[in-house]
């Protein structure tokens, strides 16, 4: 099991993290385009029975394990 | 019209005349009102599509880029023969539309096609993610207890692979143990056409007993896990690329016959804003020579 797991990432995470420290250490005249592709803008809610439920504490890990390597 | 701006003390006689004027005004008014305001929508929709037009191209230039993702993450499914697990019913449907309206039947058609699903039997063991508002407006009603999430903010900007990646990860830790599922979503076919299309996704257990997975070489559980979970997310990023492109596309030619449509909409509008005008004019000469001959 490789170190990334036992922290746990899954492999979307640990991918996107090292696409973001890549395209971090680009040139500077790449950069501004590459960072552009690193947003993301969705929302996500979670629904139960017809009706928005209670945000997810899944989804807050997620989002702060992608704001944790900023 | 003028009739509201009357002052009320005015006689009874008086308020005769200004009705009758104020009606022939007002329809004359009234079409002038009408023709300005078509003419703005039409400048409206007309940059509606400049806009789409500029935005298409870019999705289309992105979409082959992206084409390669999906197509890949298929292939594997293919080759490796994997097939839904008969022992497990469980089933997930993701809806790729968008926030935004006003592009023809891109929502309309993805929607369709899960609610005809959710219609035959066996629709209690599918759950159904929505990805962007559309969809959820027009499957809440009837099948909101299907949906287990919503995805929104979609189709502002271009789809991102951060966009499917936080999809992906929603919905690998939603909690929900399918065993394989489907992403609807409109594959783009040309500017004018496009057309809904599916791709399959599978849980690691359907792909695990899959009889030809032989085919590729050493693959234990952990890097079947990380592929599965990438290949997740590079099928919705296509999907969502797609999507995008159908969406712009079908929202150029959906502005360019309300365009059209509201031009010929001027066009008899001005017409008979004239021919009223012309007929105004005619009445009141008529006015003003039978009254002058009734005095000699």
């Amino acid at each position: 099991m490789s170190a990334w797991r036992q922290a746990g990432l899954n492999y979307i995470n640990y991918s996107n993290v090292a696409a973001k420290i890549l395209r971090r250490s680009l040139k500077p005249e790449f950069r501004t385009e590459a960072l552009r592709r690193d947003e993301s803008h969705v929302r996500i809610t979670p629904w139960a029975n017809g009706k928005p439920a209670q945000r997810l504490n899944a989804i807050y890990i997620i989002h702060r394990s992608s704001a944790d390597c900023t | 019209m003028l009739s509201r701006i009357a002052p009320g003390v005015c006689t009874q006689a008086t308020m005769v005349v200004n009705q009758q004027q104020s009606r022939n005004m007002a329809t004359l008014k009234s079409i002038q009102i009408r023709l300005k305001s078509v003419k703005n929508i039409q400048k409206i929709t007309q940059s509606m599509k400049m806009v789409s037009a500029a935005k298409y191209t870019r999705a289309e230039r992105e979409l082959k880029a992206a084409r390669p993702y999906g197509e890949g993450a298929v292939m594997f499914y293919e080759n490796a023969e994997v097939t839904a697990p008969e022992d497990e019913p469980k089933q997930l449907y993701i809806a790729m539309t968008s926030d935004r309206g006003l592009c023809g039947a891109v929502h309309t058609g993805v929607s369709k096609v899960i609610r005809t699903r959710l219609s035959e039997p066996g629709a209690e063991n599918i759950k159904v993610i929505c990805v962007g508002d559309k969809s959820r407006g027009i499957l809440q009603r009837l099948y909101g207890k299907h949906i287990i999430s919503v995805v929104n903010e979609i189709g502002r900007q271009p789809p991102t692979f951060g966009d499917a990646a936080v999809i992906a990860n929603a919905i690998l830790n939603s909690g929900y143990d399918f065993g394989s599922g489907k992403i609807i979503y409109n594959k783009f076919k040309s500017v004018v056409s496009y057309m809904q299309s599916d791709l399959p996704i599978f849980s690691q257990k359907a792909v695990e007993s899959a009889p030809k997975l032989a085919t590729y070489d050493s693959l234990d559980a952990d890097v079947i896990q990380s592929y599965m979970e990438f290949s997740l997310a590079s099928m919705l990023f296509f999907a969502l690329k797609e999507g995008a492109c159908s969406e712009q596309s079908s929202r150029m030619t959906a502005m360019d016959n309300a365009s059209k449509n509201a031009g010929e909409m001027i066009e008899k509008l001005t017409l008979t804003f004239n021919r009223t005008r012309q007929a105004v004019i005619t009445r009141e000469l008529i006015e003003i020579i039978s009254g002058a001959a009734a005095l000699e």
